[in-house]
C-alpha cells in the first residue's frame, strides 16, 4: 500500500512496509515515536518537488478544493500502478479513483499513519529538513492567502496618493521653471511676457525663435493666434531688451525644453491618475470627480481609512485649521473643505452651496464605503447618487426662483414688508452686481494688482481658492449693500480695506477663514470701521 | 463567544501611540532587584511612569509593575505596534534597548487566562503553536513574540476581512504562517502545517454555549465541553474562568495522548 503525503515542498509517496500494523490503530502511534521504527514502517518511494512558488500555489489551491492538479496526476500515474493509495482527503481519493483508476483508502488508520509520518518527516525524507520546510511553508501560505483574498495589485490605493502628491509637486516645479524662463528671457525681450500670458505658449515661442531678431522671419501660426503673432513681431522690432549671446540662448532653450517635457508628463500623469481612480474608486469618481476624489483619499491616508469617516467629516476634510479654530472660539465651523472643488458644489448658487456640500458629503461617504469594502467594481451607485444630487440641486434652485416669481394663480405672493431688503432683484437669486464705485479708490487697485500677480504664481489648487475667495469678497460686498443704504458707502470701505489686509496673508488660510467669515459677518452689527479682526 | 470589541482600536488611549517611545533621560543605575528586571523609563501607561519589568512565571512573558500591573511580551519587531498597543522600552545594563508590548487582558483571552492564574500555558520560546481563530492577529502577535524566531505560529482564520489584517501582520513577523481556511476542516490546510506542540483554539462556533441555550448556566456548558474533549483523547488538566475580563468564558487546558508527547489544547 502506498501513502500520499503533501508537504510545502512537494508531494511524497511512501510505501507502507508493514501493513499488518495498520489493523491496530492505537499501536500505530507508538510505532512512529522513534525514527528507526518509523523507517521500518514506511519508506519514501518517490518525491515530486514543486518547481516554483506558482507551481506550488496551483497544486495546493487545487488540493484545497479536493481535486488533483496535473502535476499530481502525472506523479501518481508514474508511481502508483497497481497499488492502493492512502490519502488524507476522501474527496480527493474519489476523484483520483475516477480519473486515474487508482484505488484509494481513507480511514482512521490512514490518519494515524499520516500523523506519524508528519511527526518524523525530517527523518523519513532525507534532504528536506525542518529549516528547508519552514520558509517554503511560509511562502506557500502567503501566496495561498493572497490567492484566497483575491489580492489584486490594481486595487492598491497607495498609487493614488503618490500620484496626486507628484501632480502637486509637478505643478509647483512647472510654475517655478516657467517663471524662470520668463525672467531670464525677459532680459532679452521683456515685451513678450506681457504679450503671451500662457506659460507653455511662452516656452514654445521662445524655443522657436531664440533671438528676437528671428521673430520677424518665423511663422508662429501653430503656437499663437494671429493677432498675438502680429503683436509679437511688432514688439520684437522695437524691443528694449539687451542682446544675449548664442550660448545663453542655448541654455534658455534647454530650460524651455524642460518646461515643455514637464508639461507633457504632467498631462500623462493626470491621465494615469484618472484611470487609476476609475479602477480603485469608481463610485467616488462618478460623484465628485477624479481630482477631488484623489485628494480626499490622499488626505485620509488610505481608502479604507477614509471609509471609516462619517459624512460630516468628509464634508470638512481639508479645512481642519478653520474647524478647530472655530470649535475653540465657539464660532461657526467651516461649511466645506476639499469637497468645495467638486463640480456639483461649484454649480450651486451661493445659498445652496453649503446644502449641496452636506448632501454631497453624505453620498460621497456612502460611495467611499462601497468602493473600499464592497465587491462590485462598477460605478452604478456613484452615477445614481450623482443624478439624485443634481435633481436635488435643481429643486433647491427652483424653490428660490419660485418664491420670487409668484404663484401660478397670477397674484404675486404677499410678503412681509422688510424695509431693509433691496427691492427689484426680481427673478434673480442673487442681486445683480452693479459697478462698485468704491473700487475706484487707489487702495483697491493695489489689492487687485497684487491679487493678479499673486494669482499667477500659484498653482491650480490655490487658484481655485483665490476664486472662491473672490466670490466671498464679492458676496461680502453685496451683503453690505443689502443693509442700510446710508451706511453702504462707509461700510464698503472698511470691507475693502479688509481684503487688502487679507491679501497679505497666506491664501490658504484665508480660504478657510472665509468660510467662517461670511456667516459671522452677517450676524454681527455693522459698526463703522470696526469689523471683526479675522486673526 | 467572541467579545465584540476585541482587537484593534482598544487599549488605553491612542494618544500615547508612537508618542513617548524610548527611555527618556536616565534613571540612576543600579538598584536592580535581584539582578534581573532592569529599571525602565516610561513610554507605557500614563507616560512618565516608572515601570519595573520582571520575567513572569511563564517563559517568554514579562510583568510590568508600575501604578498597576500589566503583562508584557518582548517585541519581535521593535518599534512597531500591531494594534496601537502601548510599548515599553527598557535599557539593559550593557546599554542595549529592549522593547516590550503591553498585552491587554480585555483584548486577548489568552492574556486574561494568564492573569487569571493559569498554571502552564505550554507556549514557550521555540514552541510550535497552531492558533485557531486568529482574527486580525492581535493575540497571535503576542504568541509570536513569546515563541520567538525559533518557534512558529500557524494562524488559522476563516474571515477574509480579518484575514487581510492577519496577512499584513504576518508580513512583518516571519514566524507567523497565515492560513485563510475553515479551522473545522484541517485537511484543507494539512500541507502547510507540520507537527505542533500546542493548539490554541478560540473559534466562535454555531453551537456554542449561551447563545443557543440561554437557560443553561455557564458552568454546565463548560463541563459539557470538557466531556466532549475527553471523548477525543484530550485529558483536561486545568480549567479557569476568564472573569473579570470576559463574561461566561472559561479556559480549559488539556493534554493530548499525554504519556510521551505533550500535545496540549486550550479552548474557551
Amino acid at each position: 500500500m502506498l501513502l500520499l503525503f503533501e508537504t510545502p515542498g512537494g508531494f511524497a509517496i511512501f510505501k507502507v512496509l508493514d501493513e499488518g500494523k495498520l489493523s491496530s490503530v492505537e499501536d500505530l502511534g507508538n510505532v512512529f515515536s522513534s525514527p528507526e521504527s518509523a523507517r521500518k514502517m514506511v519508506k519514501l518511494k518517490a518525491f515530486d518537488k514543486f518547481d516554483n512558488t506558482s507551481d506550488a500555489l496551483e497544486a495546493v489551491a487545487k488540493l484545497v478544493e479536493g481535486t488533483p492538479s496535473k502535476g499530481l496526476r502525472k506523479f501518481l500515474k508514474a508511481n502508483c500502478k497497481g497499488e492502493t493509495l492512502a490519502v488524507a482527503d476522501s474527496k480527493l481519493g474519489n476523484i483520483i479513483k475516477e480519473k486515474l483508476t487508482i484505488d484509494c483508502v481513507h480511514n482512521n488508520a490512514v490518519m494515524e499513519l499520516l500523523r506519524g509520518v508528519r511527526s518524523q518527516l525530517s527523518e523519513l525524507i532525507t534532504g528536506l529538513g525542518e529549516q528547508d520546510l519552514a520558509p517554503m511553508s511560509l511562502e506557500l501560505s502567503h501566496s495561498l492567502a493572497r490567492y484566497k483574498l483575491k489580492f489584486s495589485s490594481d486595487k492598491v490605493d497607495t498609487m493614488i496618493i503618490q500620484a496626486i502628491g507628484l501632480l502637486d509637486d509637478l505643478d509647483k516645479e512647472l510654475n517655478t521653471y516657467a517663471m524662470r524662463v520668463r525672467e531670464w528671457y525677459g532680459w532679452h525681450f521683456p515685451e513678450l511676457a506681457k504679450i503671451i500670458s500662457d506659460n507653455i505658449l511662452y516656452a514654445k515661442s521662445v524655443k522657436l525663435m531664440g533671438n528676437r531678431i528671428n521673430a520677424a522671419k518665423l511663422d508662429f501660426s501653430e503656437i499663437l493666434a494671429d493677432e498675438v503673432e502680429a503683436e509679437l513681431k511688432e514688439a520684437s522690432v522695437i524691443s528694449m531688451g539687451t542682446e544675449v549671446s548664442d550660448l545663453d540662448l542655448i541654455h534658455i532653450r534647454e530650460l524651455c525644453d524642460q518646461v515643455l517635457s514637464l508639461a507633457e508628463y504632467r498631462a500623462q500623469l493626470y491621465d494615469y491618475l484618472k484611470s487609476r481612480m476609475n479602477t480603485i474608486a469608481p463610485n467616488l469618481t462618478a460623484l465628485v470627480g477624479e481630482l477631488v476624489g484623489a485628494r480626499l483619499i490622499s488626505h485620509g491616508g488610505s481608502l479604507l481609512n477614509l471609509a471609516k469617516q462619517p459624512g460630516s467629516t468628509v464634508q470638512i476634510l481639508g479645512a481642519e485649521k478653520a474647524l478647530f479654530r472655530a470649535l475653540k472660539t465657539k464660532h461657526n465651523t467651516p461649511k466645506y473643505g476639499l469637497i468645495f472643488h467638486a463640480s456639483v458644489v461649484g454649480q450651486a448658487g451661493r445659498k445652496n452651496k453649503p446644502r449641496i456640500a452636506r448632501s454631497l458629503a453624505a453620498k460621497a461617504a456612502l460611495s467611499i464605503r462601497c468602493d473600499a469594502l464592497g465587491d462590485a467594481g462598477d460605478n452604478s451607485m456613484g452615477v445614481e447618487n450623482r443624478l439624485k444630487l443634481e435633481a436635488r440641486l435643481r429643486s433647491l434652485e427652483g424653490k428660490d426662483l419660485g418664491r420670487l416669481a409668484g404663484s401660478a394663480k397670477g397674484k404675486p405672493k404677499i410678503e412681509v414688508y422688510n424695509k431693509d431688503k433691496k427691492m427689484g432683484s426680481g427673478g434673480l437669486i442673487a442681486p445683480a452686481e452693479t459697478y462698485n464705485t468704491a473700487a475706484d479708490s487707489l487702495l483697491v487697485q493695489t489689492t487687485v494688482s497684487a491679487e493678479n500677480g499673486v494669482k499667477e504664481k500659484k498653482d491650480k489648487k490655490k487658484k481655485k481658492k483665490a476664486e472662491a475667495e473672490e466670490e466671498e469678497e464679492a458676496k461680502a460686498e453685496e451683503s453690505s449693500k443689502k443693509k442700510k443704504k446710508k451706511k453702504a458707502k462707509t461700510e464698503v470701505e472698511p470691507e475693502v480695506v479688509e481684503p487688502a489686509k487679507k491679501e497679505k496673508k497666506k491664501k490658504k488660510r484665508k480660504h478657510e477663514e472665509e468660510e467662517t467669515e461670511e456667516p459671522a459677518k452677517k450676524k454681527e452689527e455693522r459698526k463703522e470701521g470696526e469689523e471683526e479682526e479675522e486673526e | 463567544m467572541r467579545s465584540p470589541l476585541r482587537g484593534r482600536g482598544r487599549g488605553e488611549g491612542s494618544a500615547m501611540r508612537g508618542g513617548g517611545r524610548g527611555p527618556r533621560g536616565r534613571g540612576p543605575g543600579g538598584r536592580v532587584p535581584g539582578g534581573r528586571g532592569p529599571r525602565s523609563e516610561p513610554g507605557g501607561m500614563k507616560g512618565g511612569n516608572k515601570v519595573i519589568v520582571t520575567p513572569h512565571r511563564h517563559e517568554g512573558v514579562f510583568t510590568g509593575k508600575g501604578k498597576d500591573e500589566v503583562i508584557l511580551t518582548k517585541n519581535l519587531v521593535p518599534g512597531e505596534s500591531v494594534y496601537n498597543e502601548k510599548r515599553i522600552s527598557v535599557q539593559n545594563e550593557d546599554g542595549t534597548k529592549v522593547e516590550y508590548r503591553v498585552w491587554n487582558p480585555f483584548c486577548s483571552k489568552l492574556a486574561a487566562a494568564i492573569f487569571g492564574g493559569l498554571d502552564d500555558i505550554w507556549i514557550k520560546p521555540g514552541a510550535k503553536v497552531l492558533y485557531l481563530g486568529a482574527a486580525s492577529g492581535t493575540s497571535v502577535s503576542h504568541v509570536s513574540d513569546i515563541v520567538g524566531p525559533e518557534g512558529c505560529v500557524y494562524a488559522v482564520e476563516f474571515s477574509p476581512r480579518s484575514g487581510r489584517d492577519l496577512v499584513n501582520m504576518a508580513k512583518k513577523r516571519r514566524n507567523v504562517v497565515p492560513i485563510i481556511e475553515d479551522a473545522r476542516h484541517p485537511a484543507k490546510y494539512r500541507m502547510l502545517v507540520s507537527m505542533v506542540d500546542v493548539i490554541f483554539a478560540d473559534v466562535a462556533q454555531p453551537y456554542q454555549a449561551n447563545c443557543i441555550d440561554g437557560t443553561m448556566p455557564a458552568e454546565t456548558v463548560f463541563s459539557n465541553e470538557v466531556k466532549k474533549l475527553q471523548a477525543d483523547e484530550l485529558k483536561p488538566a486545568e480549567q479557569i474562568t476568564l472573569e473579570p475580563y470576559e463574561r461566561d468564558h472559561a479556559c480549559v487546558v488539556g493534554g493530548y495522548r499525554v504519556p510521551r508527547k505533550q500535545k496540549t489544547a486550550t479552548a474557551s
